[in-house]
């Protein structure tokens, strides 16, 4: 299945984009590749004589970049196997994959800023021969993240900071959210960072005057504070002392000289219309809204395109993999020019890891996106008549499970995808008296709101609630079979077999499906006395199927459960016949009388990529557990690994990281720490090349 | 979004002048005047009065009307549209204050948003109030930010309120400017002033106003710096922030330069800002909202009384030393049952109402006056009730835009929840965005309970 590319089109995918010499490889790979594959297989039904669906293609040239656009839709059409039709001649299949690697490779940036576009890069290439060196990321910022946000206000407020509210938010698409490429900052939270930063700076000056003396308040920042006394003037050295302190807090450094000459004058520019303390609360204000404190820097210091990061940029950007804020010892060893080499780095990187009072929330994050269990709280469903619904529970106990399986640390894929335990509807609290954490339920029934009702409990199926957790649970395995992940990935009155199987496609086997198309009304017919199976034959038309063919075999073995997550033996659908029957002396209805309906559970994994998982399946439980056993699955996680701390998608010339990142899952016996770890001291991570296309200031 | 694409536009708007961009509203609005159209010179304006604790049913429906509702629960049993006209009835004593305004009033029931449930115990909805989401969390716009982007003044949407702490600054309980972006209700009507008329007032609140330039001046600058040293798509992802210094700066500017409109109109900054009980809090941001919308600061402001979370108020001045919760759980004070502290405090919140109609009216503007192009929407983010079920949300609207709504003496019953025309709160915020001109087929998050309902698109009968 492995590809061997010609050694032209080798040159230009592997480099970095527009590096001199890749326009001649670009031509050559468009001459002798791409266009007579476009003239032999496209141009016949998409050229001059005739355009299908108003689409040409004999009027692209090498220059993708000019006709992006157009580039794209070719890329996808063949990357999915929509074209040619099914009636036209096929084209080689190592050809195809070639003309879709070189477009991958040229499209760059455009084509996949998104977190979910990261799948077009050709998983066989990936991890095929990979090229030496590794390859790195372009210098860039990366805008805080809303929770590092938090972080730095904890790192430069020591008390509290009244009215403080979040500026950061991200893109709610689906999958891995905080790519560096997606932020900016605009108009409205520059607003609120400029309110914030008031009260932050309020936070570090608090003072008293009593009885004409100043005294100041506790956890407030001395050199800051010491220019609010109204009774001594702010010399010089003060002023420079508070910027100086300011940077070191915001900033993770000391000031420049040039710097400090700056925020001086912006002090004595406020002076001459305010009083000492507010001027000079202006100043201090301007730097927590700097640049440089808003966005991670990782532009590399020193000249080419292999730039290793400054210490102060690796500083925070570990930190910021890792935690939320700064960790001081890393920003200590910055200072002390400790953060040289890859084994100073990697050493302060294991001792995060290793470190169990530091918070791996992160971690968490990772798995939440990968997941994407927590969307269940986003679907609104009826209040069910006989147990209690409660989306944040069921995914606060996904959560646990995920951190239970994170604190074992071994063979982490395979045991969130076909672990028989779950926690059910648990919470821990202190028990006061005996001095330790107490489990308990989240929410137990309200005899008066909630009567008759069953306990969340009841829907992972459970009579009473599981004194003992994580409980045995052999009805579901794994995540994808927890009560949180089937509604996040249902609809409101249904089960959602379509969005299941195009979670199962893209997060575990490393497809891509298109987006549905403009115009077309996706609609399950409302017969509600057919199974949803049944009534979701519509989109076996050829036109639906299409691409549906990669999406509904995977979500159909969850049909096991209902679409509030309850495993089922049998599918309740409307009796007609008894429904018509079903009313009062006057003919007036008195509802809906159901049926059971046989349980169907087969599905069938397709087009993989790997013919030993190809197959059919009988129910859910042997599907994920041959997901689990695939190679495939695990190397499509470890890439998902990569976006997310890597904050970026993968490109071809990243097959090293990958390669690497997966042996030292792998060697370490399904180890996320390790995993981790061989992503924040890979090249990719720590090396930056230069911007290549500088556009020029428009300005 | 392209960021080039953002900065060229603003760049060919500074091209046109000094703060073109942010003023093209204005500047269209002067060409309309100029051609002659005073009505469509002039700018229309939404301001939302959002009350905690619940709006009663039965505070906003005349007796005699006779509205078919359920004896118990006052839930609608209509299956159609009931409709009648209020100039036959007297109003009931709780919205008494705004019979000379009966005329340009609307009482809306039957409207439901169940979907906002959730979020605070049942006290508030939240943002779900003004967002039809569930509210428990920030999952989008909320209408009145959406009518900021279509009625843009100076300022797209301003928020004023109070809390009971007189300390607390700002309420993010209501607004929203898009998922997980709350946006906020300036709670310290002192600082309110100070940022609104601040540039025209003395003393610290001119200290204030400079501070505030120099600061985004600097910050203007200190990116450009960081900016030059990036190059291509790096430069570009700096530009947005670049823009809203630039932006802000320029919005001091013109501040500066509409001195005297301010001077006219700015509310004098006594005593009632700084004191601490709520009815005088209160009344300096009803003040200050009618201040901002006659200036063209703001066209769109949400006034919150509490709201959000279970920030409730009490109201000693009023006699009602206990807060909200009290009497909304059946407790009286000071010898006034339950149901005399609800109308006492309704009654305060109508007359601040009544006057703000009052100063709107007293300003001319083309044929009429500021109060004609206005509309004021009076909802409690609690529903119904201190605990609301939300089948039957109240709403009273005090205006027609300008001429957009079909509103003014008139009752409006909605049939009931899940008959077959019932409508929802989302229909209603559908039909002022239809009426804004900028229609949308939805907002918010459709009702799972009715389903077989097409939740979207306007209501006409409210439509001019």
């Amino acid at each position: 299945m492995r590809s061997h590319l010609p050694r032209f089109l080798a040159a230009c995918m592997f480099g970095l984009p527009a590096v001199a010499g890749a326009q001649e490889g670009k031509s050559v790979a468009f001459v002798d590749l791409a266009r007579p594959f476009l003239q032999k297989h496209c141009v016949k039904c998409h050229g001059a004589q005739k355009q299908s669906g108003h689409f040409r293609v004999d009027e692209l040239t090498a220059d993708v970049g000019k006709d992006v656009d157009r580039w794209i839709a070719v890329r996808d059409q063949l990357r999915d196997g929509l074209m040619p039709p099914p009636e036209h001649p096929r084209p080689d299949n190592a050809q195809t994959r070639n003309v879709i690697a070189w477009v991958a490779s040229q499209t760059g940036v455009v084509a996949s800023r998104l977190p979910n576009q990261g799948n077009l890069v050709p998983h066989e290439l990936l991890f095929g021969k990979a090229t030496e060196p590794a390859g790195v990321t372009a210098a860039r910022l990366w805008r805080l993240s809303p929770e590092a946000y938090l972080g730095f206000v904890h790192d430069v407020a020591r008390g509290r900071v009244n009215g403080l509210v979040q500026p950061f938010s991200l893109v709610p698409e689906r999958g891995i959210k905080d790519f560096a490429g997606l932020y900016a900052i605009d108009e409205p939270s520059a607003e609120i960072l400029l309110r914030n930063s008031e009260a932050i700076v309020e936070s570090q000056t608090g003072y008293t005057i009593k009885d004409g003396k100043f005294s100041t308040k506790n956890d407030t920042v001395r050199e800051l504070v010491a220019l609010m006394n109204p009774d001594k003037a702010a010399t010089r050295a003060d002023l420079e002392a508070a910027v100086q302190t300011q940077f070191r807090l915001a900033i993770g450094r000391a000031a420049g000289k040039d710097e400090v000459e700056r925020f001086i004058a912006l002090y004595e520019r406020c002076r001459k219309t305010s009083d000492q303390a507010g001027a000079a609360r202006t100043m201090l204000q301007a730097v927590l809204l700097r640049t440089d404190a808003m966005y991670r820097i990782e532009l590399g210091k020193g000249p080419g395109n292999r730039a290793m990061l400054a210490p102060d940029e690796i500083a925070r950007s570990i930190s910021l993999a890792l935690l939320d804020r700064r960790d001081q010892p890393l920003t200590k060893a910055a200072e002390k020019a400790e953060l040289a080499t890859r084994e100073q780095i990697a050493a302060h990187v294991q001792r995060i890891l290793d470190d169990p009072k530091i918070d791996k929330t992160k971690f968490l994050k990772f798995f939440r996106e990968y997941f994407e269990y927590g969307k269940a709280m986003d679907v609104f469903k009826e209040k069910p008549k006989t147990f209690l619904h409660s989306p944040n529970v069921l995914v606060s106990d996904t959560d646990r499970l995920v951190k239970h399986v994170l604190k074992e640390d071994r063979d982490v894929l395979r045991t969130l995808l076909t672990t028989d335990l779950a926690f059910v509807n648990y919470t821990e609290s202190n028990n006061n008296k005996e001095r330790k954490l107490e489990a308990k339920p989240v929410v137990v029934v309200n005899p008066n709101n909630d009567k008759g009702k069953k306990a969340p409990e009841f829907v992972y199926g459970f009579d009473a609630w599981p004194k003992e957790q994580p409980a045995r649970n052999p009805k579901r395995l794994g995540v994808l079979m927890q009560p949180s992940w089937l509604v996040a990935h249902g609809a409101n009155f249904d089960n959602d077999p379509v969005r299941r199987g195009r979670w199962v496609r893209e997060r575990l086997l490393g497809g891509a499906v298109p987006d549905l198309p403009i115009g077309v009304a996706a609609q399950v017919p409302d017969d509600k006395h057919r199974t949803f199976r049944d009534r979701l034959g519509v989109t076996r038309e050829t036109k639906c199927w299409k691409c549906h063919q990669k999406m509904d075999d995977l979500g159909l073995p969850f049909e096991q459960f209902d679409h509030y997550g309850v495993f089922r033996t049998e599918e309740l659908v409307l009796d007609i016949e008894a429904t018509a029957k079903n009313v009062d002396k006057k003919g007036k209805s008195l509802g809906e009388v159901l049926k059971g309906a046989k349980l169907d559970t087969t599905g069938k994994i397709s087009d993989s990529g790997d013919p030993a998982l190809d197959g059919a399946v009988s129910d859910p439980h042997a599907f994920v557990r041959k997901l689990a056993d695939s190679e495939l699955v695990r190397q499509v996680f470890v890439r998902h690994a990569f976006r997310f701390f890597l904050g970026r998608n993968e490109t071809l010339s990243d097959a090293r990281t990958l390669q690497d990142a997966d042996r030292a899952y792998v060697g370490s016996g399904g180890s996320f720490r390790a995993l981790v770890k061989s992503l924040l001291t890979s090249d990719a991570f720590l090396y930056r090349a230069a911007p290549t296309v500088a556009q020029g200031d428009p300005r | 979004m392209s960021f080039e694409t953002t900065r060229r536009h603003l760049l060919k708007g500074v091209a046109l002048g000094a703060g073109a961009t942010l003023l093209s509203p204005v500047l269209s609005r002067l060409a309309a005047h100029a051609a002659g159209d005073e009505q469509r010179a002039a700018p229309r304006r939404v301001i939302f009065v959002v009350q905690s604790n619940g709006l009663h049913q039965h505070h906003v429906t005349p007796e005699a009307i006779n509205a078919p509702q359920d004896r118990g629960n006052r839930r609608p049993t209509n299956d159609t549209l009931f409709e009648a006209p209020l100039a036959d009835h007297a109003l009931p004593s709780a919205i008494e204050p705004f019979t000379p305004f009966k005329n340009r009033l609307t009482v809306l029931r039957g409207l439901s948003s169940r979907i906002s449930e959730g979020g605070s115990g049942g006290h508030s909805t939240n943002h779900g109030a003004l967002g039809c989401y569930p509210g428990g969390r920030i999952l989008g716009q909320t209408i009145d930010l959406a009518l900021g982007d279509v009625f843009t003044g100076l300022y797209r949407h301003l928020g004023l309120g109070i809390l009971s702490r007189p300390e607390a600054m700002m309420n993010y309980s209501l607004c929203a400017d898009g998922p997980d972006r709350p946006a906020p209700i300036q709670c310290n009507p002192e600082l309110a002033y100070r940022s609104l008329f601040g540039s025209v007032a003395g003393g610290n609140s001119r200290q204030d106003f400079d501070r505030r330039t120099n600061l985004l001046d600097f910050m203007a600058d200190d990116i450009r710096r960081a900016r030059a040293a990036l190059a291509g798509e790096e430069r570009q992802k700096l530009d947005p922030y670049l823009e809203a210094f630039e932006t802000l700066h320029q919005r001091q500017a013109h501040i500066e330069r509409i001195q005297e409109r301010l001077r006219a109109h700015a509310p004098r900054l006594e005593e009632h800002f700084r004191r601490p009980t709520e009815t005088m809090r209160l009344e300096a941001q009803f003040e200050l909202a009618a201040a901002a919308v006659i200036t063209g600061l703001s066209n769109v402001v949400t006034l919150a009384s509490g709201g959000g979370g279970q920030q409730y108020l009490s109201f000693p001045d009023l006699g009602i030393p206990v807060d909200g919760h009290h009497y909304g759980h059946g407790g009286g004070t000071n010898g006034k049952s339950y149901e005399e502290c609800f109308v006492t405090v309704r009654q305060f919140h109508a007359r601040l109402i009544a006057d703000m109609c009052r100063k709107l009216q007293a300003v001319r503007e083309g044929n009429g006056s500021v109060l004609d192009n206005t509309l004021i929407v009076y909802l409690s983010d609690s529903g119904e009730s201190h605990h609301p079920n939300l089948y039957d949300w109240p709403v009273v609207l005090i205006g027609n835009l300008g001429g957009r709504l079909r509103t003014g003496g008139r009752y409006l019953q909605f049939p009931r929840y899940q008959s077959r025309n019932h409508r929802t709160l989302s229909n209603l915020y559908l039909t002022l965005l239809q009426a804004a001109g900028r229609p949308r087929e939805r907002f918010g998050i459709a009702d799972p309970g009715l389903r077989d309902l097409d939740q979207s698109g306007s209501i006409p009968e409210l439509l001019a």
